[in-house]
């Protein structure tokens, strides 16, 4: 058998158990998700949404160079409907107009509010309040990255519970309630909760479409950023969440019990990007000191985030995304593994290993080495062409698979557009998955080469209103 | 490098072997194809058709009426012990829909429920309880309540939505041996003005921390000089949380006469502690400016912050640069706030007089 026949066993090898492992996954996430279903339906959101015993939240928000979307998110924010919150907005030192569109919107002051400073950040140039919304309050700081940002969010935020966003997302009003809804039942034990987001090139459309109604973006690209977070969340998420290692909440909507951001020191300034890195570390000194706690991920759409609308912003994206797994796991590898970390250890880390640092890699060398095998003769081209179409059918089954628990349970979006992405499901393989795979090829470059840039790609144009 | 000549019959059994490896790598993926393949048609139609069917469902609602047939299977159900999560579910489905239905044995089966070790299949159960919102349905609560099934959180939010009201039937929760009770007690006792008033008022000495800070937080939404007594006396608490509670229901019970002793927990050793301090006396306004300016040279740098923060947040600063910026009581009030304090404020009458200047 020759070294390139071997190289291609192996990858097809690999690939067969990835998607063993994905299978099972959905299959763990179908049972979670019908167990949430259930919870839902005796969820009983009229009377916690007036009850004074729901758990007050800071929203904590950072904007860089946000201008053109920081007034529709805010707002969104500030249209929750829960009885006692703040929103906490920190302008991390943006070049654009974001403070001044803020200004005019929510007719800010400037006040001078006395806080501790727990977690240190960017010097502080001013803090401002709103006439029209008591529960608003803008900070003002030097650029500092979004950690920064939110680590001076911290400082002023008053509440027991957190709930960090993105400024690209806008928010269902129920948003909140439908996720703290499991704090709320055990305070004590739950110290970060997540729920699923959608993508749209203009989530604030999206968004003011009534559930049933909803659009999936057109584009060939909105459609299979659609089904990737849709995956993501729940294929891998709701399993991780039901075995005990949901190991990222993502930064577009997380919530964390303050008193545990304290215990770990906020949000890390070292790191690229912050929400993968903050949940493995929880999981870690949780896990290390034998605590009891969870962290859930719930499959609930609660908001909508603006996803890249070319090829060279999704690239810039994923690169980034790519590059904090990539920093994430290799920095936490003393938990590889290791049965102290229990499943964290055993299944999540090696999870991450297996499928996201090296199989960017591991795919390339495949598909080259079968396309050099069937060249030089050792496979028959019918072979690349079968298992191109298996895999592209085995992914397809899994995005079916989890669009059904999806809609099951959310019944957010129209027929036509569920029929519409699933019958493109299969050529995600040839359209979109490409662009996935050279994105974290140049992810896994930039973290050997140290970089650590946040590749910022620039907002959507939107249509003059 | 040079190479180990292969004879035929050894160069034959390769290509034999290559051949294997090709013919078992292609059996393997068509079959993985064919799988996938039925299984992502399978899985889409299930999708479409099921919401096809769901959206015609939900147009044309059906009727919540039971056969009796169906309605012996759904009791039977709910009297069942399952011992699975999926089982478990199955059963709060079936009270749900007996609930709807107006089933007779629904009083019955949701004590059932109740007992459920699986505080979400509990809660389920207190939720149907506040649907029903029948009077015997409180009492099921409170029980609840005092027995600890299901979160004590969601009963309670359940009781304070429930239409006829709880009332005079909470007051024995006061005297229950168990704390998170009384605790529970207190709390659900605060819309109900004059309603065990001189227990509330011995429980603010109650030996649990908890009981302590939710009886507190009660009074303030109370009068009289005697809660007043009990309030301010809490603000010396040895509990951080208990003062906090104090701190705001006295702003709100006491008034201005509360202002020195509220104006002293500026400095107290804690921060949430100050931070309610500063919430009271923004809640007095114009009462409190004496006692706030009277601690704008204290030694603690907190204590003085804080106090030049309610005095900017209730317009006292505002009112002094408008009418005389140069006042020696402003620059004390800056010399306490620091300098981005004077900034905002200058900026922030900057703002407001170029405002008015547009609007007229």
């Amino acid at each position: 058998m020759s070294p390139l026949t071997l190289v291609v066993l192996g990858c097809f090898a690999y690939l067969v158990f990835i998607n063993i492992v994905a299978i099972v996954f959905l299959v763990v996430g179908a049972i979670e998700n019908s167990v949430r279903h259930h919870e839902e339906g005796s969820a009983d959101y009229e009377t916690l949404g007036a009850s004074r015993f729901t758990i007050p939240v800071s929203v904590i928000v950072g904007a860089y160079d946000e201008g053109p979307v920081i007034e529709a998110t805010v707002s969104s924010f500030l249209a929750f409907d829960y009885p006692e919150f703040e929103v906490v907005v920190v302008n991390d030192g943006s070049t654009d107009d974001t403070l001044e569109r803020l200004r005019e919107a929510f007719d800010l002051a400037p006040y001078e509010v006395f806080v501790r400073h727990v977690f240190p950040t960017q010097p502080v140039k001013g803090i401002y309040r709103s006439a029209t919304h008591p529960n608003l309050i803008v900070v003002d700081k030097e650029n500092g990255g979004k950690a920064d940002a939110w680590n001076a969010a911290l400082n002023v935020a008053r509440y027991r519970y957190v709930c960090g966003v993105d400024a690209d997302t806008v928010f269902d009003s129920t948003a909140l309630l439908q996720v703290m809804r499991f704090p709320m039942s055990d305070p004590a034990r739950v110290i970060g909760v997540t729920s699923q987001i959608a993508t749209a090139a203009e989530p604030e459309k999206v968004l003011a479409q009534p559930p049933g109604k909803r659009r999936i973006d057109h584009s060939l690209l909105g459609v299979y950023q659609h089904l990737d977070f849709v995956r993501a969340f729940i294929n891998n998420r709701l399993a991780w969440s039901r075995w005990g290692f949901m190991l990222c909440s993502p930064g577009g909507f997380q919530i964390w019990r303050r008193d545990v951001l304290e215990e770990v020191g906020g949000y890390s300034t070292t790191f690229t990007c912050e929400d993968i890195e903050l949940t493995f570390r929880i999981h870690e000194k949780f896990r290390r000191e034998g605590r009891d706690y969870a962290i859930h991920c719930l499959p609930d759409t609660v908001g909508v985030t603006e996803a890249p609308d070319v090829v060279g912003k999704l690239v810039s994206q994923r690169e980034r995304w790519q590059r904090v797994i990539n920093e994430t796991v290799v920095h936490y590898r003393r938990m590889w593994f290791n049965p102290r970390y229990g499943a964290v250890g055993m299944v999540g880390a090696p999870f991450y290993l297996l499928t996201e640092v090296i199989s960017p890699a591991v795919e390339v060398i495949g598909w080259a080495a079968l396309l050099a095998a069937v060249f030089v003769g050792d496979f028959e081209w019918q072979v690349f062409v079968v298992v191109l179409c298996a895999m592209a059918f085995t992914n397809a089954a899994l995005t079916a698979g989890a669009v059904l628990l999806d809609d099951m349970q959310s019944r957010l979006y129209r027929v036509r557009d569920l029929a519409r992405i699933l019958f493109l499901a299969p050529l995600d393989m040839v359209f979109y998955r490409p662009i996935i795979t050279w994105a974290r090829l140049k992810g896994s470059w930039g973290f050997l080469r140290g970089n650590k840039a946040w590749n910022k790609f620039e907002r959507n144009a939107r249509a003059p209103a | 490098m040079a190479q180990i000549p292969r004879s035929r019959e050894g160069s034959k059994r390769a290509a034999d072997d290559d051949q294997g490896v090709d013919d078992l790598v292609l059996r393997v993926a068509v079959t993985v194809l064919v799988v996938a393949f039925a299984s992502w048609m399978a899985l889409s139609l299930v999708v479409v058709l099921g919401r096809i069917r769901y959206d015609r469902r939900t147009r044309r609602p059906g009727s919540t009426a039971l056969t009796s047939a169906t309605a012996a299977r759904l009791v039977r159900r709910v009297r069942a012990h399952p011992r699975t999560e999926w089982g478990r579910w199955r059963r709060v489905t079936a009270l749900q829909r007996l609930e709807r239905a107006h089933h007779p044995a629904v009083p019955q089966l949701v004590r059932v429920v109740l007992d459920d070790e699986d505080p979400r299949i509990a809660a389920a159960a207190i939720r149907t309880l506040g649907d029903m919102a029948d009077d015997w349905a409180i009492d099921i609560l409170i029980d609840a309540l005092r027995r600890g099934h299901g979160s004590r959180s969601r009963i309670a939010a359940e009781l304070e939505a429930l239409a006829p009201a709880p009332g005079l039937r909470l007051v024995p929760l006061l005297r229950d041996w168990d704390p998170a009770v009384r605790f529970w007690g207190a709390t659900l006792l605060r819309p109900y003005p004059g309603v065990a008033d001189s227990t509330l008022i011995e429980l603010t000495w109650d030996a649990d921390p908890n009981v302590r800070a939710a009886v507190v937080e009660t009074l303030g939404s109370r009068s009289g000089s005697a809660v007043g007594t009990a309030l301010v006396a809490r603000l010396d608490d040895g509990e951080w949380f208990v003062r906090v509670h104090a701190a705001r229901a006295a702003g709100h019970v006491v008034g201005a006469e509360a202002a020195p002793s509220l104006v002293r927990l500026l400095a107290d050793e804690r921060w949430w502690v100050r931070t309610a301090a500063k919430d009271a006396l923004r809640g007095l306004n114009a009462d409190a400016i004496p006692s706030l300016l009277s601690v704008l040279a204290h030694e603690d740098l907190f204590a003085r912050n804080g106090a030049a923060e309610v005095l900017q947040d209730i317009g006292f600063v505002d009112f002094l640069v408008l009418d005389n910026p140069r006042s020696p009581l402003l620059e004390r009030i800056y010399a306490a706030g620091g300098e981005r304090f004077r900034a905002a404020a200058e900026a922030r009458i900057e703002g407001a007089i170029e405002q008015g200047v547009v609007a007229a």
